[in-house]
């Protein structure tokens, strides 16, 4: 029920579009630089398209609770995880992930991409390295964690396959890790 | 209809923007404060109205189980509205007591002006310490219009 809840919220959603292309350019524009700037050093390029990435998390999920109109807050990680596969995707990328591989405790699952918008038309570098260390797509993990912070969730997000790296899926775990408790306000003196 | 103040509290219980529409010589709202000669500055104010709005909303979830929201509480003076977004912006105002909920008007304000001119404008600030990148232009102006549109 909750499941079908959600999927008519994101088909409901009125969104302004943007031309597909030049999302692909704009980002595939980012990584070739950031390879650049940081010699082919992958991991590096990594670690700055995930940072990249929880910047705009921090801000989008404003944008999300805006444009969502959810009322309140999911009940347990597996009503966020329905949220953020068919509203948060199919709102901002016009994609909804499966969930799968969800572990007993609840706590972990992975969203699988049949189709990825960033990466149409890309081909890893040829050199032997970036096949294995570049995550491409590395600023979904930053925006997820970054946005999932805002609504007071500390989650861990990476890819463990890719099909730019010749892998069958692409797939993204992600783990929750505390809800983050409310901040008091400063005990007077 | 008349809008006595309106205040913004982030995450992390500061306040990041207040605005009054009043005169400072004649605030209803100090009313409760005024048993003391000295009048409280406007910052001890926004402390208490957190302190307030804090504590009430975390007694009525205990009450009320974790989905409900305190709205609203009134005294002989005024009423005091509050919204409360899932990422822990509260928004607060104080209006005279005759006015109905204010709940959909903060909403708007979030959608219509919090996000649209303060959240997406790419080079304020994340976070709002003291206030930074809160009062631009389109956001202050916006929200004087809406809120003067109502009165």
């Amino acid at each position: 029920m909750a499941s079908s809840k959600a999927s008519r919220l994101g088909e409901e959603t009125r969104m302004d579009k943007v031309n597909a292309e030049l999302v692909v350019l704009t980002y595939g524009t980012i990584v070739a630089q950031l390879c650049k700037d940081f010699d082919s050093d992958y991991v590096e390029v990594n670690k700055q398209l995930d940072k990249m990435g929880y910047n705009i998390g921090l801000r989008l999920i404003e944008d999300y609770l805006a444009k969502s109109n959810t009322v309140r807050r999911c009940s347990n990680f597996r009503e966020t995880a329905e949220m953020i596969a068919k509203v948060g995707f199919k709102i901002f990328l016009n994609i909804t992930p499966t969930i799968t591989n969800w572990t007993s405790d609840g706590k972990q699952f992975s969203l699988v991409f049949d189709e990825n918008p960033f990466a149409d038309f890309v081909e890893l570098p040829d050199d032997g390295r970036a096949q294995d260390e570049l995550w491409y797509s590395n600023i979904l993990c930053g925006v997820l964690r970054g946005a999932l912070e805002m609504v007071q969730m500390q989650v861990e997000a990476h890819f463990i396959s890719d099909v730019l790296r010749g892998n069958d899926t692409t797939e993204m775990r992600i783990s929750l890790i505390r809800y983050i408790d409310d901040e008091l306000p400063p005990e007077d003196d | 209809m008349v809008v006595y103040s309106f205040y913004i509290f982030d995450r992390h219980t500061e306040c990041i923007y207040s605005k009054s529409w009043l005169p400072p010589a004649h605030d209803p709202t100090g009313a409760p404060n005024s048993v003391t000669a000295a009048r409280p500055s406007s910052s001890d104010d926004a402390k208490l109205i957190f302190g307030t709005v804090f504590s009430l909303r975390n007694m009525v979830r205990k009450l009320g189980g974790d989905d409900d929201a305190f709205v609203s509480y009134r005294t002989a003076q005024y009423k005091l509205h509050f919204y409360e977004t899932a990422s822990n912006l509260r928004l607060v105002m104080l209006t005279d007591t005759a006015t109905l909920s204010m709940r959909n008007v903060l909403h708007q304000i979030y959608i219509n002006l919090w996000v649209e001119y303060v959240v997406k404008n790419p080079l304020s600030p994340v976070e709002h310490k003291g206030g930074a990148g809160v009062r631009n232009e389109l956001f202050e102006l916006g929200l004087d219009q809406f809120i003067r549109g109502l009165m």
